[in-house]
Parts: C-alpha cells; sequence; structure tokens
C-alpha cells in the first residue's frame, strides 16, 4: 500500500533505471545522450514531487496564508538550476557528437573504439 | 568583523570572474591573456597565505553568502583541511598556469588559447569553491562546473584522440553527477535539509536508515568515478594521456583529490559517528576497491609503454592510496590521506608537466624515446627523479610522510591487510618510475634523437616543474610544519 501511495517515488526510479540502461546498453552515442537526459529528467521529477503537497497552493505570503498548505518551493529552485546544467552538459556533449562525426564518420560505439585500436596498431607498425 | 572573514568567499569568487571578464580582453589583445589570467589566481593564491594564520586546526570559518543564515542560505564554511586543500590547489593551479603560455602555442591552434584560459580559471575557481563549500547542493553546482570545464578542456586540442576521451570522459561523468544529484534528493527527503552541519545533526535523529544507506551508496558512486576509484576508472587514463599537459597536470594532480576530498565531506562532515552503521557496509566495499586500485593501477602502470599513460596509471593506484586513508577511520589514516592529496598532486603535476616538457621540445611521448634524455634535458630528467621518487615515497620526500600516515593509520584501525597492500604498491611504483630514470640517465639512446648539448624547455617552463619538484622535498623535510595541526584537525573530523 506504501508502494501505491508513493507511486510517484517508483516512476521516478523505473525512469532512472530506463535512462541508465539506455546510457549503458544502447551503441549509438545520440542515443546514449537522449538516455542521459531521461535519466535527468528523472531525477528532476522526484525533486519535484518531493515538494508536492495534494491540495497545497503556491507558496506566497499574503496577509493569513497558512504555510503548511503551500507546496515546498525549494526543490523547485534546486531543479531550476538543475536545468541549467542539464542543458550545458547536453549542448556540450552534442557538439562534441558532431565533432567524433565529422572525424570518424560513425556514431556506433563499438566502431568508434575500432577505429582507436586500428589506429593504435597502425602506429605500431609505422614505428617498426 | 575584519576583512578577512570575507577571503574564502573572494579566493573563489575573483577567478570565476577573471573567467567571465578574459573573453573581452581576448578579443581586444589576445596575447595578452596568458599574463593577465595569472592576476585573478594570484590573487586568491595571496588571500589563502593571509587566512592561514586564522584559521584554527580544531575550528573553522563560516561565511554566510548574502547574510542569510544557515541552515537556510548558502554557507562556505572553511577548516583547516578546506584551507589545507584550498593552499595546494592555488598554487598547483598558478604554476600550471605560468607553464600553459609557451605549451599552448604549440598545442592549441590560435582562435581557442582564449577559450583554454578561460576555462582554466573556471576550472580553478570551481575546484576551490569544491573545497570550501558547505552546503550539500552547492558542492553539486560546482561539481558540475569543474566537469564541465574538464570535459571541454580535454577536447580543446580538438584531434580525433582528444575528442573521443573528452566523449568517453562525458559519458562516465554526467550519470555520475546526475547520480550525485539523486543522492542529494535522498538526503533532502530523509532529512529536509542542505546544510552540511544541519544535515550531521538531522540524519544523527532521522528514522529512514534505508534511504540513507542509498544515498550513501550514490554518493560512492557519483564520486568514485569523478575519483576514478578503481571499478569506476575507465574514462581516465584516455583522458589524463591525451589532454594537453598542463592540463593533465590539473586533472591528475587535482581534480581527481578533489572529488575524494567531497567524498571525505561526505563521509566525515555529513554522516555523523553516529550513523556508522549506515555507511560501514559501504565503507568497506570502498575499502576493497581502493587496494585493488592500488595493485591494478600500479601493474598497469609497468605495462605502459607511453610515458603520460603510465602516469595516468600510477594515478588510479594513488587514488587507492588515498581512499585506504579515509576508510581506515583512524586520525592518522585521514591525515595520511590529506598530506597525499598535497603531495600527489605536487609530484603527479611535476610528472606529467616534464612529460609536457619532452613533447614540447622534441615531440616525444614513448618511454623508450627517453633514453639518453639527461644530455640535452637534465633539468627536466633531474625534476622528473625527485618528482618520481616522491611518488614511490622515499623519504626525504613528502610521499614518504603521507605514506607513512596512511600505512600508521591502516594498522591503528587493524587492517594489516591493506597496510600490506600500501607497501605492495609501493614497490610497485618503484618499478615504474626507476624504468623511466633508469633510461633517461643510464641508457645510450638511438643515434641522433638527443643533441649532445643543454637545450632544455623555456625558464617559463622550468621553474613551475622545479618548484612543484622542490615542494615535494620542502613538504618532506619540514613536514613538521602541517602534521600535528593536519592531526588535530583530523581528530576534530572524526
Amino acid at each position: 500500500m506504501r508502494l501505491l501511495h508513493n507511486y510517484h517515488y517508483v516512476a521516478a526510479m523505473v525512469l532512472f533505471c530506463i535512462g541508465l540502461y539506455t546510457v549503458i546498453v544502447r551503441r549509438n552515442i545520440v542515443k546514449k545522450l537522449i538516455g542521459l537526459n531521461i535519466m535527468e529528467t528523472s531525477v528532476f521529477f522526484f525533486f519535484i514531487s518531493l515538494g508536492y503537497l495534494d491540495g497545497g497552493m503556491a507558496p506566497i505570503r499574503v496577509g493569513k496564508a497558512d504555510p503548511s498548505r503551500m507546496v515546498n518551493p525549494l526543490p523547485q529552485a534546486l531543479i531550476l538550476t538543475g536545468i541549467v546544467v542539464a542543458v550545458s552538459v547536453t549542448a556540450l556533449a552534442l557538439s562534441l557528437v558532431i565533432l567524433l562525426y565529422r572525424q570518424y564518420g560513425t556514431l556506433d560505439v563499438d566502431r568508434l573504439m575500432r577505429e582507436e585500436e586500428q589506429s593504435e596498431t597502425a602506429e605500431r607498425e609505422e614505428r617498426g | 568583523m575584519g576583512a578577512w572573514r570575507h577571503f574564502p568567499i573572494l579566493m573563489i569568487t575573483v577567478p570565476l570572474l577573471g573567467a567571465v571578464l578574459l573573453p573581452f580582453l581576448g578579443y581586444l589583445r589576445e596575447s595578452w591573456v596568458p599574463h593577465v589570467a595569472l592576476l585573478p589566481l594570484g590573487f586568491s593564491t595571496v588571500l589563502g597565505f593571509l587566512l592561514l594564520g586564522r584559521i584554527p586546526s580544531d575550528g573553522y570559518l563560516s561565511y554566510h553568502l548574502g547574510g542569510w543564515e544557515p541552515p537556510h542560505g548558502i554557507e562556505i564554511r572553511v577548516d583547516y583541511v578546506g584551507l589545507f586543500l584550498m593552499l595546494a590547489i592555488c598554487g598547483i593551479t598558478l604554476l600550471a598556469l605560468v607553464f600553459s603560455r609557451h605549451y599552448i602555442s604549440k598545442e592549441v591552434s590560435r582562435g581557442r588559447r582564449t577559450a583554454y584560459f578561460v576555462l582554466f580559471l573556471l576550472m580553478s575557481g570551481a575546484m576551490l569553491g569544491f573545497a570550501a563549500t558547505g552546503d550539500i547542493f552547492n558542492l553539486f553546482v560546482f561539481m558540475e562546473i569543474l566537469a564541465l570545464s574538464s570535459y571541454a578542456l580535454v577536447a580543446i586540442t580538438g584531434n580525433r584522440n582528444a575528442v573521443r576521451a573528452a566523449f568517453k570522459y562525458v559519458l562516465m561523468g554526467a550519470p555520475s553527477s546526475i547520480m550525485v544529484l539523486l543522492a542529494i534528493g535522498f538526503l533532502y527527503s530523509a532529512t529536509g535539509s542542505l546544510n552540511m552541519a544541519d544535515l550531521a545533526q538531522r540524519i544523527a535523529e532521522s528514522g529512514y536508515t534505508e534511504v540513507l544507506t542509498v544515498s550513501y551508496i550514490l554518493f560512492v558512486i557519483g564520486f568514485g568515478v569523478k575519483a576514478a576509484l578503481f571499478p569506476l576508472h575507465m574514462w581516465l587514463p584516455d583522458a589524463h594521456s591525451i589532454a594537453p599537459s598542463p592540463i593533465s597536470a590539473l586533472l591528475s594532480g587535482l581534480l581527481v583529490e578533489v572529488s575524494a576530498f567531497a567524498l571525505l565531506r561526505i563521509t566525515f562532515s555529513v554522516f555523523p559517528r553516529g550513523a556508522a552503521d549506515l555507511i560501514g557496509g559501504t565503507a568497506d566495499a570502498v575499502g576493497v576497491a581502493a587496494a585493488a586500485a592500488v595493485l591494478y593501477g600500479g601493474i598497469m602502470a609497468i605495462l605502459q609503454k607511453d610515458l603520460k599513460m603510465m602516469i595516468a596509471y600510477s594515478t588510479i593506484s594513488h587514488i587507492g592510496y588515498i581512499f585506504l586513508g579515509l576508510t581506515a577511520f583512524t586520525a592518522e589514516g585521514l591525515t595520511g590521506a590529506v598530506y597525499h592529496m598535497l603531495d600527489h598532486g605536487l609530484a603527479k603535476a611535476c610528472l606529467f608537466l616534464c612529460a609536457g616538457n619532452f613533447i614540447y621540445v622534441k615531440g616525444y611521448r614513448r618511454i623508450e624515446e627517453l633514453k639518453g634524455a639527461w644530455r640535452q634535458m637534465p633539468w627536466t630528467c633531474f625534476a622528473f627523479a625527485l618528482a618520481s621518487i616522491s611518488v614511490i615515497g622515499i623519504p626525504p620526500t613528502a610521499g614518504f610522510i603521507s605514506k607513512w600516515y596512511l600505512i600508521l593509520g591502516n594498522v591503528r584501525g587493524e587492517k594489516w591487510l591493506y597496510a600490506c597492500v600500501l607497501l605492495i604498491g609501493s614497490i610497485l611504483a618503484a618499478v615504474y618510475c626507476f624504468r623511466v630514470i633508469y633510461y633517461m640517465f643510464f641508457q645510450a639512446g638511438r643515434e641522433g634523437a638527443w643533441e649532445d648539448s643543454w637545450n632544455d624547455a623555456p625558464p617559463s617552463m622550468l621553474t613551475p616543474v622545479w618548484m612543484l619538484s622542490l615542494g615535494t622535498l620542502f613538504f618532506g623535510i619540514f613536514s613538521y610544519l602541517v602534521i600535528p595541526s593536519l592531526l588535530k584537525a583530523a581528530a576534530f573530523l572524526l
């Protein structure tokens, strides 16, 4: 029953696991980044649901408003920062993806790693 | 209330502010940027030294951002251990910055040099903030500034391998940051606070033991990736060996240490002694991973053919040392860990900058190519040898002092196996360091590989290298200036 009552936490954790699975298992690096964003979103969701109050009101204190009936604004403030950070990481990672694609011509992680091995063996042969 | 109370926040914000203003200067006069970039870091260093006498070893300086009282406002809390680390950060970043000017002109193309120095300042400021903050969400923000600037700095040369190494680093680093954020979420949900000192009290009273345990495990995984603790180290060898050498020095000499320091903060400042049963099992697992790291890093370093790759694997081994000091849970072990952060930072930064000198002068990266190097580059070779001696831990260098306390701490904590592992790690370090020293001084190189006359790197590159290697000697001989206070501070933390 407690699990059913806290269904939003369960949803956040399921989403987190989906994201982590995508990051680890998918071979396409763009899909890995999407997985990363799913992970981020799940954590944001978790934070926001922490502050949620059923039937609560906006935390603006006017007159005799009762603070115990207000939604907790702190997680929302934190997540605003978190979103900025997540956007920056995504932007940086996507720019790296563009550079990778220009230089290797592939988005497949396995092939990227194989390229690395090939370039290393070529180097070794070059040196004799 | 003296002005010195504002020093910690100024130490952090001035480099960050410098990073914001530097692009404008780069737009007008790119050639001035390397010199002007020294100013904010120099300023922070001076403030750090001025603070030195003012913070007692069993107390702390608390600064409330914007005048908001903690636990509601953000607190900057500098204790003796934190100040010690901040000074190490200032010193090493300043020397690496001096080194950068010439080195960058070879490795980084013209349009990117301003970006390099901007990211450099951003990274330094973030590290200082990371070491000083007393608020756990603020810790996350500084960690992300640090991570983002280091991803970009690894890729700054823009060549194939650099981009690939940086992407590998992002793929491991970004999920680890999210795990830290989730851990913070769990802590907040169980206690309703974000201030570290406040958290420590509330955790002791909180009934949500499972949530707190999971939170601690997530912290360990998150910071474990950032610090490259053994099974999570995959990004490190590539990123550290492919980045420009001054950046390798920062990544290896400071970034991993600062991440280990964050875990120290979480373990000792946030989770109080009363919560030992919460984190005991995880801490044991960290100890096992750290012991494996010492051996794995050492063995892999012996097998490497590339000089920077060897130094990178040696870093993995030494991170194991630091974590073994933490998991001993004794004042001696903690002192050893903190002192090891300093001397490993100095020695590793020195080794990477020496490797940078070889690349700058000759373009040599492989260990075999160093045979007979001392004939042309004696200054670099001697500095390398001195730093290597500290890495191995031979007296009178600082490496000996920190390893002494690490082993003492593990013996006091009755962890005999780990004490043995620490000794074996030193033997492995001796193998991989003496191989390079032997090649440099006692082997004849290929015909024409080295000139017979002295033709070393320019003074602006040799000075930082020598200051770092003499630093390891200084902190070895004069360790009595610091160690008693550190022991007291460690006992205060425990």
